[in-house]
């Protein structure tokens, strides 16, 4: 908007309050009424969909599924989609460049958009930003909610050592797999480990990255696993360490 | 504001008069309400701008709950998962008010997002209400702020561990990265101290910000005023007329418009422009 266009708008809009009428009590109903009914929603969701607490945290086992909010499920998708191991999608994309990308243009909007027309009908750019941004966020958010948690049992594996298939237990009780996928099935937040033992990092690198994985992978996501016993470790870095190598999932 | 005059004011009404002079005097907040509750607004505001209130409302009822939450709730690895099963199992309405409070923080989300779309549809982000549409951006982000540090607090599983996960994330990206997320974590490493410092981020800083933004929102909403649906039956008239206005002009211009037509003049000219 150029100067002329500014001052058409406030010559405008002084016209339009002049013509209009006062916001108490004209307007301030209206609002009032709109927060009635959200607050009554709230109070509605409250009483009939009861809010559950779930397990505590220390418990013995760790089957726990890390799954935000539904209003961070946007977020997470993305992290899915760019977790393909890709070179050209890599997953600094949906941690930090996409997020940011977004909120920086979200502060900048006025100053991209400065024109003077008004009437949607008439701004065809704006109009295709606001559905594809609101029509991603829905389907991120509806993508994320219907994602079934990544459970079971977990493949069958042939040939484990006695240490390796104690190892495997481990895997299992402690859910790996709802970040981890093995032989097809299983979560795509982590790595796929179905071929894990071709990296050849040998059992300590998997102990160590088991104790704190930024540690020995920096940037890593995966929560430390710091409460097993040196045996449990021991079976458990076996197990991962001959994965795809000396047993295959099938 | 009343100008009927029904004779002199009882004892009551003196006092009550007396005391907003007094008030009104030292601070001026007779004709502060006045400004911001008697302004006029555009005759015509849709539904639709309705929800910046609502979402204000919600967070005022979130701060409510929250207040009463913050009475039973403790900040402590060790009692915090107890104090919630206290509140949710125990404390009477304790299980309502925790639930209106976690509903709350979902219907906020939603109504900030969807003042947001409004916002961007009626263009009221333009000018003069750009540096408006900042401080309602920096709201939103602070609201999901907001979420990411309430969800720790229940310190159950899945939100201890959608947590760690985030807070990893928060670690992975570059420079400030790691910086950011010790700050969050209170170390390298998630521990105690992180639950009570989330706690504070949650219900003394971020409120903090979001109070005050909301503070200077709805000033630059009073001071600029509401905008004008672009869609107003007013707006469309005064489109019409001034539409009209310049036909008319166009029309004035023609040189056979207010001159005698000559005979030179060829009747197709005259239906030619008039007619476009």
């Amino acid at each position: 908007m150029n100067k002329a266009q500014q001052e058409a708008y406030l010559r405008e809009y002084s016209q339009a309050k002049k013509e209009g009428k006062s916001f108490f009590p004209y307007a301030i109903y209206k609002d009032h009424i709109v927060a009635i009914l959200a607050f009554g929603w709230i109070i509605g969701m409250a009483i009939w969909h009861k809010v559950e607490i779930g397990k505590p945290v220390y418990a013995a086992t760790t089957d726990f599924v890390p799954r935000p909010e539904w209003y961070f499920f946007f977020l997470f998708e993305l992290l899915k989609i760019f977790k393909g191991q890709n070179a050209l999608m890599p997953v600094i994309m949906a941690t930090f460049i996409v997020p940011n990308v977004l909120m920086v243009l979200l502060l900048l909007t006025p100053f991209i958009d400065r024109g003077p027309e008004r009437r949607i009908s008439r701004r065809p750019i704006a109009l295709a930003t606001a559905v594809v941004v609101f029509a991603s966020l829905a389907w991120l958010t509806h993508k994320g909610a219907t994602s079934e948690a990544p459970t079971g049992e977990g493949p069958a594996i042939q040939n484990l050592t006695p240490e390796a298939e104690a190892g495997y237990v481990l895997f299992q009780d402690n859910a790996c797999l709802s970040c981890h996928k093995l032989g097809g099935s299983g979560g795509v937040l982590g790595p796929d480990l179905s071929n894990e033992g071709s990296k050849a990092h040998g059992v300590q690198w998997h102990i160590d990255h088991l104790k704190n994985p930024q540690a020995v992978s920096p940037g890593s996501a995966m929560p430390a696993y710091a409460g097993f016993t040196d045996e449990e470790y021991q079976n458990l870095g076996t197990f991962l360490d001959g994965l795809g190598t000396k047993w295959k999932a099938g | 504001m009343s100008t009927t005059n029904i004779g002199p004011k009882g004892p009551a009404g003196q006092v009550g008069e007396a005391v907003v002079d007094y008030v009104e005097d030292r601070t001026g907040a007779k004709t502060g309400l006045t400004w911001f509750l008697k302004r006029n607004i555009p005759a015509e505001t849709s539904w639709f701008q309705t929800l910046g209130f609502a979402a204000m409302a919600v967070f005022g009822l979130q701060a409510v709950t929250g207040i009463f939450l913050a009475m039973y709730y403790k900040p402590d690895p060790s009692r915090a998962y107890q104090s919630i099963e206290h509140i949710t199992n125990d404390v009477t309405w304790g299980w309502l008010v925790r639930g209106m409070h976690k509903w709350g923080a979902s219907a906020m989300i939603v109504l900030v997002f969807l003042h947001m779309a409004r916002v961007f549809i009626f263009g009221s982000y333009k000018y003069p209400r750009e540096l408006t549409w900042v401080t309602g951006a920096m709201l939103l982000i602070m609201t999901m702020f907001m979420g990411l540090t309430g969800y720790l607090l229940v310190w159950d599983e899945k939100a201890y561990w959608a947590t760690v996960v985030a807070m990893n994330i928060t670690a992975s990206a570059p420079i400030l990265g790691p910086y950011v997320a010790d700050i969050l974590r209170a170390g390298s490493e998630f521990n105690g101290d992180t639950l009570s410092r989330f706690y504070s981020i949650h219900m003394l800083a971020i409120p903090g910000g979001i109070a005050t933004f909301i503070g200077l929102h709805l000033f630059l909403v009073a001071k600029l005023g509401i905008s004008e649906p672009p869609h107003s039956h007013r707006l469309a008239r005064v489109r019409r007329e001034e539409e009209a206005a310049r036909r008319a002009a166009a029309r004035d211009r023609q040189p056979h418009g207010r001159r005698q037509v000559t005979p030179e003049t060829s009747p197709q000219t005259i239906s030619a422009e008039g007619g476009s």
